[in-house]
């Protein structure tokens, strides 16, 4: 597999942001009550971090290192406002409903954290597919995470009644969020000893 | 020192870039973001007047905006200014003091159409007003017309959310029964809250008269489920309700409460709230305005 592939590989299952760096836990619990809203807020983040990666990394010999956090906030920032002036334009439809998400991605640790740990340090093909493999990554687990919480709340899959009854209406709460969080987790963890045979280490988390 | 100039000439430059990056893109969109804005607005008004999407509104259909500002005089008295639109095409300005009398009607030299920029709109009411008063933009209320008769009104409104605020409209008909509210702005939690925007919700208050909103409550109770069958466009086809089935339901829960959503008590309550207070304060309003202009004998165009 070329390095490409492998990065974004790498940020889809093996170093995925939600479930295996725990990084971004709070979007994560907060707007996944539905597949829809995780997967606009996914698609809104692949955008930011990708286009913050390269810009990161196109001008990181211009970035003094001792600013370099209060530099990558604006460059985050900027982005995030970018897309929120965009949107409205481009479907008015759509950033209706993610109009509240599209401006907490600025504070989003995932973002930051890869601007920190890869596109700082390395080229910027390389930045790029990081980029675009942490926001799949990310969208993969709000996706999955909205899936389930969707259908087990409400008995729907993207607003299409499936059930016709709400079989766990704690799905849908926050506390709901946890749970999935956590058995997914567990899942992730679980696979990886069984390759492995080592018990996972524990990730930092933010 | 040297060191930390650098710093500073460092952070400064990407200030800039950013800002003038924003500030291109701001200056691009700009334009097409307002003209959405505005037809989404009329998509709204038009919605709530019974022409949804897909319908297309007869053509003897005409909205009448009324634009309301607070004037306050160079001695401190309030009083409300309403931008009208009169027959012949004419534009004027009538200032009505808070206990309902008639101050005085001014001419505003411009054409309707072209108020509907806030900025030019403004401008033009600060010009006709007395020197030294000043004036606050307060809402817009809509009179439709369909032909000679009246269709109906459009009232906005802003209530306390879960959160922050709501803003919503409610559209009456002429006997001040409500027929459609739609949630213009909210920021209540997706999945719980937020479940006021859809029709399950919004629809339990069609039919409700000015008698029966005085006496509104939202209950803590399950919806039925033959009112939510009907409630829900999509639900009412699958299950193959003919049009007087789904009357006929509607009809029999008329009188019946708000039925809160599960989880989002306070959210439900906060609409509930909003469209009672929204009619009550529409409907003495109007009251003021429409005395008054028979007292100045105004031609209003509606």
């Amino acid at each position: 597999m070329s390095r490409n592939l492998q990065l974004v590989w790498n940020g889809l299952i093996p170093e995925n942001p939600i479930f295996r760096l725990a990084l971004s836990m709070c979007p994560a619990v907060a707007v996944t009550t539905s597949v829809e809203n995780g997967l606009m807020l996914g698609l809104a983040v692949v955008f930011v971090q990708v286009f913050s990666s390269v810009t990161v990394s196109i001008f990181k010999s211009f970035i003094h290192p001792r600013i370099r956090i209060p530099a990558y906030v604006i460059v985050i920032a900027l982005w995030v406002t970018v897309i929120d002036m965009i949107l409205p334009v481009i479907s008015p439809d759509v950033y209706k409903k993610v109009e509240l998400f599209v401006k907490l991605i600025v504070v989003f640790a995932i973002i930051i954290s890869r601007l920190e740990l890869f596109a700082s340090k390395e080229p910027l093909v390389p930045s790029f597919f990081d980029g675009l493999g942490m926001g799949i990554g990310f969208l993969f687990g709000l996706c999955l995470i909205g899936a389930i919480r969707e259908f087990s709340g409400t008995g729907q899959i993207f607003g299409y009644d499936i059930l016709g009854f709400n079989p766990l209406l704690i799905m849908v709460l926050p506390a709901g969020g946890f749970f999935v969080i956590g058995f997914i987790m567990a899942i992730f963890n679980w696979i990886e000893y069984k390759i492995t045979g080592k018990i996972p280490t524990s990730g930092g988390a933010h | 020192m040297k060191e930390i100039l650098k710093i500073a000439a460092s952070l400064t430059a990407v200030c800039i870039a950013a800002s003038m990056i924003l500030g291109f893109v701001y200056a691009k969109t700009e334009h097409a973001r307002k003209a959405n804005e505005e037809r989404i607005e009329q998509e709204t008004i038009q919605g709530l007047l019974g022409y949804g999407p897909g319908q297309k509104p007869p053509s003897d259909l005409r909205i009448y905006p009324v634009y309301r500002y607070v004037v306050t005089s160079e001695k401190g008295e309030t009083s409300l200014g309403y931008v009208l639109p009169l027959k012949d095409k004419k534009v004027a300005l009538a200032e009505i003091d808070l206990s309902g009398n008639p101050l005085r009607v001014v001419p505003i030299p411009a054409e309707m159409s072209a108020l509907t920029d806030k900025a030019t709109r403004d401008n033009a009411v600060n010009l006709v007003i007395t020197k030294g008063s000043k004036s606050v933009y307060a809402q817009t209320i809509f009179v439709a017309d369909l032909g000679d008769k009246r269709l109906g009104y459009v009232a906005p409104g802003v209530t306390q959310g879960f959160k922050t605020f709501i803003k919503l409209m409610v559209s009456l008909n002429p006997d001040f029964t409500v027929t459609g509210v739609a949630v213009t702005y909210s920021e209540e939690d997706p999945g719980l809250g937020a479940e006021i925007q859809k029709n399950f919700f919004r629809d339990q208050f069609v039919g409700k008269t000015q008698d029966m909103l005085k006496k509104l409550t939202v209950v803590k109770e399950p919806l039925p489920g033959d009112y939510a069958a009907v409630l829900d466009p999509a639900k009412a086809k699958k299950k193959g309700l003919t049009a007087e089935q789904i009357k006929e339901v509607k009809q029999k829960h008329l009188n019946d409460n708000i039925y809160a959503l599960t989880g989002a008590t306070i959210s439900s309550r906060a609409l509930t709230n909003g469209v009672i207070n929204t009619v009550k304060k529409f409907v003495y309003r109007l009251e003021i305005l429409s005395e008054a202009t028979k007292k100045e004998q105004l031609s209003v165009a509606f």
